[in-house]
């Protein structure tokens, strides 16, 4: 399961939106830096910069989580990351968009994800982040499994995710 | 019928079943994925555990489980995709 943690960064700085922001997304396999990554997000004539900080938490049901793996069917995990972007940019006026996914395995507390939107206002970029992560959830090839105190161990499915309960599927 | 060789690949859960992650396949080539994913039960029976919680991907889409003829190439890449789980 992931804990959340959704915040908006006022800056001082609320000038006409630039022509076409920048998407970034990447799957890697270390630490993320949230700092770094909101600083890729913020640009000049950004008002707010929304971010989400996916981090994992330590315990389910009762259970203590000792460390989780995640694993990415990396190409199509990037594109659909990307389709993400660009549906958010259908819907909401945004500049940059950064969204970084961590796989391999990731200690408790530390983040699993981070997304970062900046845009001219906050609204935007807030309502923006927040589809952003419930898209991702429904869409992204990625897949955790939980490791417990006593080594076993389960493969966790996202609420958002249309088959996981029956056919079918996904858009 | 014309018959194409797909590489297979397996994630999460269908990987550890499977105990691999990828595998070359042969399909007809003119197939539905219903029949697809019916074709690599018959394969690897130990997958008809989670065969009602899974989608197919082709080429990196996913495909929606029908009917509806389609046809693969030589080459093509299809993927078992348990539910997932990221974020």
């Amino acid at each position: 399961m992931s804990g959340e943690c959704n915040t908006a960064a006022e800056l001082d700085t609320v000038g006409p939106a630039a022509e076409g922001g920048q998407d970034h997304v990447d799957v890697v396999e270390d630490k993320l830096s949230v700092e770094a990554i909101t600083a890729q997000a913020t640009s000049p004539t950004s008002g707010a910069v929304a971010l989400f900080v996916g981090t994992t938490r330590n315990n389910f049901d009762g259970k203590s989580v000792l460390r989780l793996e995640y694993e990415a069917y990396m190409p199509m995990a990037k594109k659909k990351m990307l389709e993400t972007c660009e549906l958010v940019r259908s819907k909401w006026e945004v500049e940059n968009i950064v969204m970084i996914h961590r796989i391999g395995v990731v200690p408790v507390q530390e983040a699993s994800i981070v997304i970062a939107v900046s845009s001219p206002h906050r609204k935007e970029a807030l309502e923006a982040v927040h589809f952003a992560i419930d898209h991702v959830k429904a869409t992204v090839p990625v897949w955790k499994k939980e490791i417990y105190g006593d080594e076993s161990s389960s493969w966790k499915q996202n609420q958002e995710c249309k088959w996981s309960g029956a056919h079918p599927p996904a858009s | 019928m014309d018959r194409v060789k797909v590489k297979l690949l397996f994630f999460a859960k269908s990987r550890e079943i499977v105990g691999k992650k990828e595998a070359d396949f042969e399909f007809a080539s003119c197939t539905t994925s219903v029949s697809i994913l019916e074709k690599l039960i018959e394969e690897y029976p130990e997958l008809s555990v989670i065969a009602e919680n899974v989608v197919l991907s082709l080429n990196e889409e996913y495909l929606e489980l029908d009917n509806q003829e389609l046809t693969l190439q030589a080459g093509d890449e299809l993927a078992i995709i348990p539910p997932i789980s990221g974020g």
